[in-house]
């Protein structure tokens, strides 16, 4: 199965986003860098006027004052040290900061001349400059000497690891933030998407009849196209059935006039075989016109409300049962459903109920229920039930094939249950008789998958 | 009893028209929707049987405008549509019963009497009032279990009056309901024919079946305990 649409673009904007924070993480610390970088050279550049300024030649040295302000010149092991070589590289002067330390500098420039460097002293890392200079002096003559100064970087790594934790921290944050805003605006921008999901299933289900809502432009093609579709698959289906039972209505007519000219004949009754054959074409326009308009499980499934339904069939079909109504029970939960349409659900009670009247002592009953196998879909049962003589075994099986009748001396050409057994097959379920444990006669009890 | 048949296909009506005056039955016929519940609320049916697809308005309509304007006439649907959905409504309609067409005659008037019985509270095909047995599947009486020879209209009109126990029923509802319209209406026939059943219901008169109302009519009361 392919992700969903939400996972892909959560997926694919997290990359971007890694990356593209990544990039500008990277950017901001080499700019700390550099930044960095050009703060300690100006520094040192500040140390070397500092030295300069205090700085006098003597007897062709370059000798410089122990009162410096920077006082860390002069406090041994401070970090900050000097060193003043002549024009051949021998040291002429250290800065007492490096009293105990051995700082080798070799460097001699030019005069005008400055190179920045590292170096290392003891386990001190040091950012050094060295400047060259030239001295006139019209007693001491002219003299060039190369001024080193250099600086532990120590504070600097702290510095900028410091830096960069905040910076990944901040980063970081960012990330998270845009992402969840990310998930955020992909909901609400895939709800459409969503609801559209939501009311195919209402329809599903039978509680709406069309995608009514308003859904944003990109889609509203798409749920026009659904709609038509749907709309038109219920208007085929419905001519379908109507023409149907225009057919059976116009055939049936006809063997009516039939059958009653025959009988009503009473210089020449009708032979047996006659009449057997009016009856099977009266059976054979029932049960194939009948099957033929029944619905099955329908594409765009629609689903029935069994309650009401069945409470409507309770209460008319038993009244027409020539002993007077039975007594009936009816159980079935308000929200037990029915996967198919009405015409079908009604053909599956108006069968069983009706058969129930015929055979009953005077007691019937009909439930409703569903249940869920551990492993497997929803059930929906219904079981019908009688006080009657009940089915044999041996009948069991035959009852429920087309166009069988147990009792001939009862009205009806036995296709009823036959219908239901068909009906039971199109909707992938299974129906069964065996012996009402409660009332003692029959029980058919209809077991059908739930969708979904 | 007076039955009336709605019903538009005229072949169809004609034969069930001659096959239940047969019966004893006194038929009026009506082809359209109009015409059917002018019959059914102005003229004194006993029964009528119904058609769904007529012209003018349906047969459910029929049934619903009936039942709307109080009348409580047993009704019989008699269709070629056969779908659960369409007895549900003609029931709901207020029908008291369906049949489907094509049909087998004997279950038509299996089903009319049924309905006609149910009326006058009896629930099973053999009325029994007394030593009084009416058996309305083969059209005879007995009297004590011995069979009763009654010509077809004092059958009919004991079976009226055994339809109607312990009501009282004039003369003129007993002319409407049991002949046909063209048929001798003096009132004399009527009394003729209860001097004659009496004869044959109560030969030594201590039985009392029918009584005589004087100026209002007759009431059968035997077997008043049935309840």
């Amino acid at each position: 199965m392919t992700p969903s649409l939400q996972r892909r673009l959560l997926v694919v904007a997290s990359l971007v986003l890694m990356a593209f924070l990544g990039a500008t993480g990277m950017a901001l610390d080499q700019a700390f860098r550099t930044s960095l970088i050009q703060a300690q050279k100006d520094r040192l550049q500040g140390f070397l006027y500092t030295l300069m300024a205090g700085a006098d030649v003597t007897d062709g040295e370059l000798r410089i004052p122990d009162d410096l302000p920077e006082g860390r010149f002069h406090q041994i092991g401070s970090g900050l040290y000097a060193v003043v070589l002549d024009e051949h590289g021998e040291t002429t002067w250290r800065s007492r900061s490096l009293i105990g330390r051995e700082l080798t500098v070799d460097r001699v420039l030019p005069p005008g001349e400055r190179d920045f460097y590292l170096a290392e002293l003891n386990d001190d890392r040091l950012v050094g400059l060295a400047y060259g200079l030239s001295w006139e002096d019209p007693e001491a003559g002219r003299g060039e000497f190369t001024l080193h100064v250099a600086e532990a970087i120590a504070f600097r790594v702290q510095e900028r690891a410091a830096y960069r934790r905040s910076l990944w921290g901040w980063l970081g944050g960012a990330a998270i933030g845009l992402l969840l805003a990310q998930i955020l605006v992909l909901r609400w921008g895939l709800r459409p998407l969503r609801r559209v999901a939501r009311d195919l299933s209402l329809i599903e289900r039978g509680d709406k009849s069309a995608l009514d809502g308003r859904y944003p432009r990109e889609i509203q093609g798409l749920t026009d196209r659904l709609n038509q579709l749907i709309r038109g698959e219920r208007e085929r289906t419905e001519r379908y059935r109507n023409s149907l039972a225009d057919l059976a209505h116009s055939l049936k007519t006809p063997l009516a006039v039939l059958r009653t000219s025959l009988e009503a004949d009473s210089s020449r009754p009708p032979t047996p075989e006659t009449m057997d054959q009016i009856d099977r074409i009266h059976a054979t326009v029932d049960y194939q016109l009948g099957r033929a308009a029944l619905a099955g499980p329908p594409r765009f499934g629609e689903s029935t409300r069994i309650q009401p339904l069945a409470r409507r069939i309770v209460d008319t079909l038993p009244k027409t049962r020539a002993g007077g109504p039975p007594e009936i029970e009816l159980v079935c939960p308000d929200e037990m459903r029915f996967p198919g349409p009405e015409g079908d659900l009604m053909e599956i009670l108006g069968n069983l109920v009706d058969n129930a009247c015929k055979w009953c002592h005077g007691r019937i009953l009909l439930a409703v229920s569903s249940r869920r196998h551990r492993s497997g879909p929803q059930t929906l049962r219904i079981c019908m039930e009688d006080d009657g003589p009940g089915v044999p075994d041996s009948e069991r099986e035959r009852i429920l094939q087309r166009g069988e009748r147990v009792d001939e001396s009862r009205p009806g050409h036995g296709i009823g249950l036959a219908m239901v057994a068909d009906l039971a097959r199109n909707y992938r379920g299974t129906i069964r008789i065996d012996r009402s444990p409660d009332l003692g006669g029959a029980r058919f009890m209809l077991e059908i998958p739930m969708p979904h | 009893m007076r039955l009336l048949l709605v019903e538009d296909e005229q072949e169809l009506a004609a034969q069930l028209i001659r096959r239940l005056q047969d019966e004893g039955f006194v038929v009026d016929h009506a082809d359209d929707g109009p015409g059917g519940l002018h019959f059914a609320t102005d003229y004194p049916v006993d029964l009528a049987i119904v058609d769904l697809g007529l012209p003018g308005f349906s047969g459910l309509e029929l049934i619903e405008r009936l039942r709307a304007g109080g009348s409580r006439l047993p009704v019989l649907i008699l269709t070629a549509r056969q779908a659960w959905q369409d007895r549900v409504a003609g029931l709901e309609a207020g029908a008291d019963d369906y049949l489907g067409k094509p049909f087998r005659m004997e279950e038509l008037l299996a089903r009319v009497n049924a309905l006609l019985r149910r009326v006058g509270g009896w629930a099973h095909p053999v009325l029994e009032a007394g030593p009084l047995a009416l058996d309305t599947r083969s059209q005879s009486a007995s009297l004590r279990g011995q069979a009763l020879d009654l010509t077809a209209y004092e059958y009919r009109l004991l079976a009226y009056l055994m339809h109607h126990p312990q009501t009282v029923v004039s003369k003129s509802e007993l002319t409407e309901h049991l002949y046909p319209d063209d048929s001798d209406r003096d009132s004399n026939v009527i009394e003729v024919f209860i001097r004659r059943l009496r004869q044959k219901l109560d030969p030594d008169g201590d039985l009392q079946p029918i009584e005589t109302l004087r100026g209002r009519g007759y009431c059968f009361r035997l077997g008043a305990d049935r309840a």
